[in-house]
């Protein structure tokens, strides 16, 4: 049953704790119950979590990730935090981005290394071929123990080894210096927060000058048909689909409200904004089902 | 005066701090830059609209905004510049400004700013070719003035004007090509015919062009058209310091010299045609 939103929800919207009342999905809980709540939820899911994501989305998560990494453009020795990056895909595509970059580099400068001599060239390549990189790395951070073994499982499946590291973090409170990293990437994970504006901060603080802030995240459709259309399919198919694949209807029930709880577009950008980034922007995907939020710290 | 899209104007806190960290590094050597950085507080100044969020407030530091504040523009601006020395290396590409972000200290991660296919950062050379172009006109017309340079008749100025833009391109002839390529896409046809047409109009102006008839368009174009033309030929050019370019510049100004005269003949022979016309209409309608 939906249940209409609490008085205090307008404050606990904008996921400032103004008073001890906080939200979970359309209930009404205290910071803390939240963040255990939200542990829960991911701890019961992380093991299904990339086929729901398939199911739920008929694959089009995929699209979205992939037009993220287009959007970020990163260039090897880019140096990436992907927060809440459980189980790994936007590292993946990031590893795979830019080590096809770096290739075309290398061939590049071959054609340029016309009248080296053989042992010149015999030399670039052995340092080169060492470096496919480039000197890139990501590190994936996340508050979920579940959800990290979950991505280094997969990673180990699927041969990922170089430059990639996995850190036990909560998003509101990182675990790193000061201005160190290029790009800090939040997909699908900001929602899950129980402090936005914590995040944000973090965020800010450790990208270094220059650096750039990416969101992925469930927004807001303004579209009236799509809209109901969006509602129908997320508050009877999904939380049906979680019971039917992976034994969970609350998990998925909580998914859903969380998405209608989470500030709109405009909002998120102000919010953005408030904490320091410059050049703050969004990009709507698929009529604003999902949003990519961009902002450089200056 | 532009308008800036978010209404409170806030100084770029991180880079104005590196900026200020790297002044200071070049006025005392001998101190270690990362003490620097934290004793030199971040220049900002937080206009009173700023909303009193968690983030700590730098008012106070009043004195010291006029030096340190700098717009987004401004910063963009000098990402782009440091970016130009890496074009013949990596191409107009968001590469090149990458590089050119890492050498103000920035992050690599900066470019993103800016389009994928370095649009901005050929826009940005040629409005800043233009505008070397015009202060070279400028300067050569007080010369003149003064009376310590002669006036030079319309087709060698023409051809010194034409050949002294020309030139800028040199040291990114090879790369130009694909610059080329970029301009003439259609969402940045608006801006790259903008600096076109207000070049030629400089260089029209300095020629002491005052005319506002319609001779105004076909001067406009016809320069244009040798501009063009003279660029494109460049590009296949391999001749020693490009004296081939140099002479076909040299036709094509005669040529069109040629021509204005050609086209005045018609013109009077128009208007006469035309008061012909004229008398006989007045002769029919009465």
């Amino acid at each position: 049953a939906l249940l209409s939103r609490p008085a205090g929800g307008l404050r606990a919207r904008r996921g400032l704790a103004a008073g001890p009342e906080m939200h979970f999905g359309f209930q009404t809980v205290t910071e803390e119950e939240r963040r255990e709540k939200i542990y829960q939820v991911f701890e019961s899911v992380a093991k299904k979590y990339d086929l729901m994501n398939d199911s739920m989305t008929l694959g089009i998560h995929r699209v979205w990730k992939d037009i993220l990494m287009h959007k970020m453009n990163p260039s090897p020795g880019t140096l990436l935090l992907d927060v809440a990056g459980g189980t790994g895909d936007i590292a993946f595509r990031f590893i795979n981005y830019v080590r096809s970059v770096r290739e075309c580099q290398l061939q590049r400068k071959l054609k340029h290394h016309q009248n080296l001599s053989w042992q010149e060239i015999f030399e670039s390549y052995q340092k080169d071929k060492s470096n496919s990189l480039g000197d890139s790395q990501v590190v994936v951070c996340d508050i979920n123990r579940e959800m990290l073994k979950v991505g280094k499982q997969k990673a180990q499946h699927l041969g990922y080894s170089e430059g990639l590291s996995w850190v036990l973090g909560n998003a509101e409170e990182l675990p790193f210096d000061n201005d160190k990293f290029d790009v800090y990437t939040i997909a699908f994970g900001i929602r899950n927060v129980t402090r936005i504006d914590l995040a944000l901060q973090e965020a800010y603080r450790v990208l270094k000058p220059g650096g750039r802030f990416l969101c992925l995240e469930f927004s807001h459709v303004s579209n009236r048909l799509l809209s109901r259309l969006y509602d129908l399919y997320s508050f009877q198919v999904i939380p049906v689909l979680g019971e039917v694949i992976a034994g969970d209807w609350k998990s998925y029930q909580y998914l859903v409200e969380s998405i209608r709880r989470f500030p709109p577009q405009e909002e998120l950008k102000a919010m953005i904004e408030d904490v320091g980034f410059f050049k703050v922007d969004y990009e709507n995907l698929n009529f604003g089902i999902v949003a990519i939020h961009s902002g450089f710290k200056l | 005066v532009r308008c800036q899209q978010y209404p409170p104007l806030r100084a770029l806190q991180a880079s104005a701090a590196l900026r200020r960290a790297s002044d200071e590094h070049k006025k005392e050597p001998l101190t270690s830059s990362s003490q620097q950085h934290f004793d030199s507080p971040p220049a900002g100044h937080q206009p009173e609209q700023e909303p009193q969020g968690p983030r700590p407030s730098y008012t106070g530091h009043g004195g010291q905004e006029s030096e340190d504040y700098e717009s987004e523009e401004q910063l963009q601006h000098r990402i782009l510049t440091a970016a130009l020395e890496f074009v013949p290396e990596h191409g107009w590409t968001a590469e090149a400004i990458a590089e050119g972000a890492k050498t103000l200290g920035l992050s690599v991660a900066a470019a993103g700013m800016f389009h994928s296919d370095g649009s901005e950062l050929i826009l940005h050379f040629v409005s800043e070719c233009n505008a070397r172009l015009s202060e070279l006109l400028e300067k050569e017309q007080k010369l003149v003035q003064l009376g310590e340079a002669e006036k030079k008749p319309i087709d060698e100025f023409l051809r010194h004007a034409v050949e002294a833009r020309l030139r800028m391109l040199i040291p990114y002839i090879e790369k130009w090509p694909q610059a080329l390529s970029v301009l003439l896409l259609p969402r940045n046809i608006p801006s790259s015919l903008n600096l076109l047409t207000s070049m030629i109009d400089d260089i029209w102006h300095y020629a002491g062009d005052q005319s506002t008839d319609f001779n105004w368009y076909t001067r406009r174009a016809v320069l244009t058209g040798i501009y063009n033309t003279t660029e494109l030929v460049m590009m296949q050019d391999s001749s020693p310091d490009f004296e081939d370019t140099w002479r076909f510049l040299e036709n094509r100004v005669a040529d069109a010299m040629a021509m204005s005269n050609t086209a005045s003949q018609v013109q009077s022979t128009g208007e006469a045609v035309v008061q012909g016309l004229m008398g006989a209409a007045v002769t029919v309608s009465n």
